[in-house]
C-alpha cells in the first residue's frame, strides 16, 4: 500500500524552483532514506510529504487510513526543536507520555500501557536513566533520543525522521539503525528518514531516495529499490 | 477593608483573573510570546479611545478591540513565521497610535484614562466583574479541554500538525482567549502593567518546577498571592493597585530565583550533586538488538 506519494512536484521559496519535478512514493513495511548534499532540498520533500508545504506545481498524498480501515497516525521527528530551551518545566517522562497521548481522547486518563509504552521507547533508545531530568538539561544529542522515544510511544504507521542521527555516537547509531529495521519487520511500522550517513545505515534499507542536481533547475528526485535482502539482526 | 463592597469586588474580580492570567502566562512564555500581554493592552486602550470617542461603552469597546487584535497579530505571524515578534511590534504600534490620535481629538477624556492606564480597585462595577466571571469561565474550559493540545503545540507546531492536531484552529482560539483575558483584567491592573499579572507568575513557577502540570497549579498560586497581597498593599498605602500588584510580584521573583540559587549552591557542595552528575553522564549508547529485551 502506498502511504505517502510526490507526483512531479515542483516547490521553491523564492522566485525559483529549488526542487524540481519530483516524483517519490513511500510504501507501507519500509525503511527508506532520503540523502543528498546540503541544501538538496530533503527537509522541503519531507514536509511537502507531511503536507507542511504546499507544493507549486503536481501532486503530493498523504493516505488518510491503514490498510485496515484505521486511521493513519502519523510521527515526525524534526531537525530542531526551537522549545527546547534550558527553562522547559517538564521532565523527559512527561515529554515521552504526551507521544502516548497524541492519539484518542484529548481527556483520556493515562493508562498503565501508557507507562510501560513510555518507559519501553526510552529503554529503546537507552535513555531511561534520565528519565526524571528536565528535558532543557539534555544535551543535543540527548534531546534529538527522546525525540525518537515520544514519536516511538506514539506507534505510528509511519515515522518521518530529519537527520535523526545527529550528535550520535557510532555505537548508538548501529543500535538506532537495528531498532528501526525491527520496527518495520516486527511492528509493520513505515519509516522514512533524512540522512548523510548512507554507506552506514545502507544495510538496514528498503529504499533510497536521491536528491541530484538538475542543472540551474534545482534538484530532482533519483529512487534506487534495493533488491538484495537487508541486514537484519533477528536472522 | 472587606466591608466595603468596592474591595469585595475587587478582591473577587482579582482572585478570578489571577487564576486565567498566571495559566496563560506560562503558554505564552513558553510559546516565545511574552510580549503578547503588552501588545493587545495598548491595543485594547485603542478600543477604549474609541468607545469614548463614538459614545459606545468604553469596557465593552476595549475588549473586542483586543479580541480583534488577537486575531490579527495571528494572521500577522503567519506572514513573519521566524520573526513572531515582528507581529506583536507591527500590531502594538497600530494600536498604540490609534489611541493617541483618538485621545488627542478629545481632550476631556484624558483624566479618565488614568483609571485605564494604572488600574483602580474602585473601577470594578457590577457589569465589568460580570464580565470577568464570563472570561474565566471560558478561559477556564479552554485550559482544561485543550491541555493536551497545548502543550504538544507548545513545544513545536510542525509535529503538533502532523499528529492530527488542528493547530490553526487552536492556535487562533488561543489568541482570541488572551485577548479576552488582557481585556478582562485591565479594569484592576491598568494598560501598562496587565503583563506583569500575567508573565511573572509565569516567570517564577517555570524556573521552580520541573513537571509541567506542577508549574501551571504554582503559577495560580503565586497569581494569587501576589494579587491578594497587592491588592491589600494598595488599600493600606493608598497606591495605585495596579503599580502595587506588579511590584509585589516582582518581588517574589526576585526572591525565588534568588532562593533557588542558594539551594542549588548548597546541593552543589553536597555529595548527592556528586552522584546525580555522574547519572548524567552514565546513560549508555542506544542498545544493539538482542541486548536489551525491551525491543519485542
Amino acid at each position: 500500500m502506498i502511504l505517502a506519494s510526490l507526483k512531479e512536484v515542483e516547490f521553491g521559496y523564492n522566485d525559483a524552483p529549488s526542487l524540481h519535478n519530483a516524483t517519490i512514493e513511500v510504501r507501507s513495511r519500509e525503511f527508506a532514506a532520503v540523502t543528498g548534499p546540503n541544501g538538496a532540498s530533503k527537509t522541503t520533500l519531507l514536509k511537502l510529504m507531511l503536507g507542511l508545504l504546499k507544493p507549486w506545481k503536481g501532486k503530493t498524498f498523504l493516505a488518510g487510513k491503514r490498510e485496515d480501515g484505521r486511521p493513519l497516525k502519523v510521527s515526525y521527528v524534526p531537525q530542531q526543536i526551537a522549545a527546547f530551551n534550558g527553562g522547559f518545566p517538564s521532565n523527559v517522562q512527561e515529554f515521552v507520555l504526551s507521544g502516548c497521548l497524541s492519539s484518542g481522547s484529548w481527556l483520556r486518563r493515562v493508562t498503565k500501557e501508557d507507562r510501560e509504552l513510555a518507559e519501553k521507547s526510552l529503554r529503546q533508545v537507552g535513555m531511561w536513566q534520565l528519565r526524571e531530568r528536565r528535558i532543557g538539561e539534555l544535551s543535543g544529542g540527548q534531546k534529538q533520543r527522546i525525540c525518537i522515544a515520544r514519536a516511538l510511544a506514539q506507534r505510528p504507521d509511519l515515522l518521518v525522521m530529519d537527520e535523526p542521527t545527529t550528535g550520535m555516537d557510532e555505537a548508538s547509531r548501529k543500535g538506532f539503525y537495528e531498532l528501526m529495521r525491527h520496527m518495520v519487520d516486527a511492528h509493520g511500522m513505515s519509516i522514512v528518514m533524512v540522512t548523510h550517513g548512507l554507506e552506514e545505515c545502507r544495510p538496514y534499507l528498503d529504499r533510497i531516495i536521491e536528491l541530484e542536481r538538475k542543472g540551474e533547475g534545482g534538484w530532482k528526485c533519483c529512487t534506487t529499490t534495493l533488491c538484495s535482502g537487508h541486514f537484519s539482526p533477528a536472522r | 477593608m472587606l466591608h466595603y463592597d468596592f474591595m469585595q469586588r475587587a478582591f473577587f474580580a482579582g482572585a478570578l483573573i489571577a487564576v486565567v492570567a498566571s495559566v496563560l502566562g506560562v503558554y505564552l512564555m513558553l510559546r516565545r510570546q511574552a510580549l503578547m500581554a503588552d501588545m493587545l493592552s495598548h491595543v485594547s486602550l485603542a478600543g477604549v479611545a474609541a468607545g469614548a470617542f463614538l459614545g459606545l461603552s468604553p469596557t465593552l469597546s476595549g475588549f473586542l478591540t483586543a479580541t480583534i487584535g488577537a486575531v490579527a497579530v495571528e494572521y500577522v505571524r503567519r506572514f513573519y513565521k521566524t520573526y513572531s515578534e515582528m507581529s506583536i511590534a507591527i500590531i502594538m504600534v497600530g494600536g498604540l497610535s490609534t489611541a493617541v490620535v483618538l485621545m488627542s481629538l478629545n481632550k476631556t477624556m484624558s483624566k479618565s484614562f488614568t483609571s485605564y492606564l494604572f488600574g483602580s480597585v474602585v473601577a470594578v462595577d457590577r457589569s465589568q466583574l460580570l464580565l470577568m466571571l464570563i472570561v474565566t469561565a471560558a478561559a477556564a474550559l479552554f485550559f482544561f479541554f485543550l491541555r493536551r493540545p497545548l502543550y504538544q503545540m507548545t513545544f513545536d507546531e510542525e509535529t503538533a500538525k502532523v499528529s492530527g492536531l488542528p493547530t490553526g484552529l487552536i492556535s487562533m482560539l488561543f489568541s482570541v482567549i488572551t485577548g479576552m483575558i488582557v481585556a478582562a483584567a485591565m479594569p484592576i491592573v491598568g494598560v501598562l502593567l496587565v503583563s506583569s499579572l500575567i508573565i511573572l507568575p509565569a516567570a517564577l513557577a517555570i524556573r521552580l518546577t520541573s513537571r509541567f502540570s506542577a508549574a501551571l497549579l504554582l503559577a495560580v498560586a503565586i497569581g494569587l498571592a501576589g494579587v491578594m497581597s497587592g491588592l491589600t498593599a494598595s488599600y493600606e498605602l493608598s497606591t495605585p493597585p495596579g503599580g502595587t500588584i506588579a511590584l509585589v510580584l516582582l518581588a517574589f521573583l526576585a526572591i525565588g530565583v534568588a532562593s533557588q540559587k542558594v539551594v542549588r549552591l548548597v546541593r552543589a557542595k553536597s555529595k548527592h550533586a556528586a552522584a546525580t552528575d555522574t547519572e548524567m553522564h552514565s546513560y549508555g549508547p542506544i542498545p544493539r538488538l538482542g541486548e536489551d529485551s525491551h525491543t519485542s
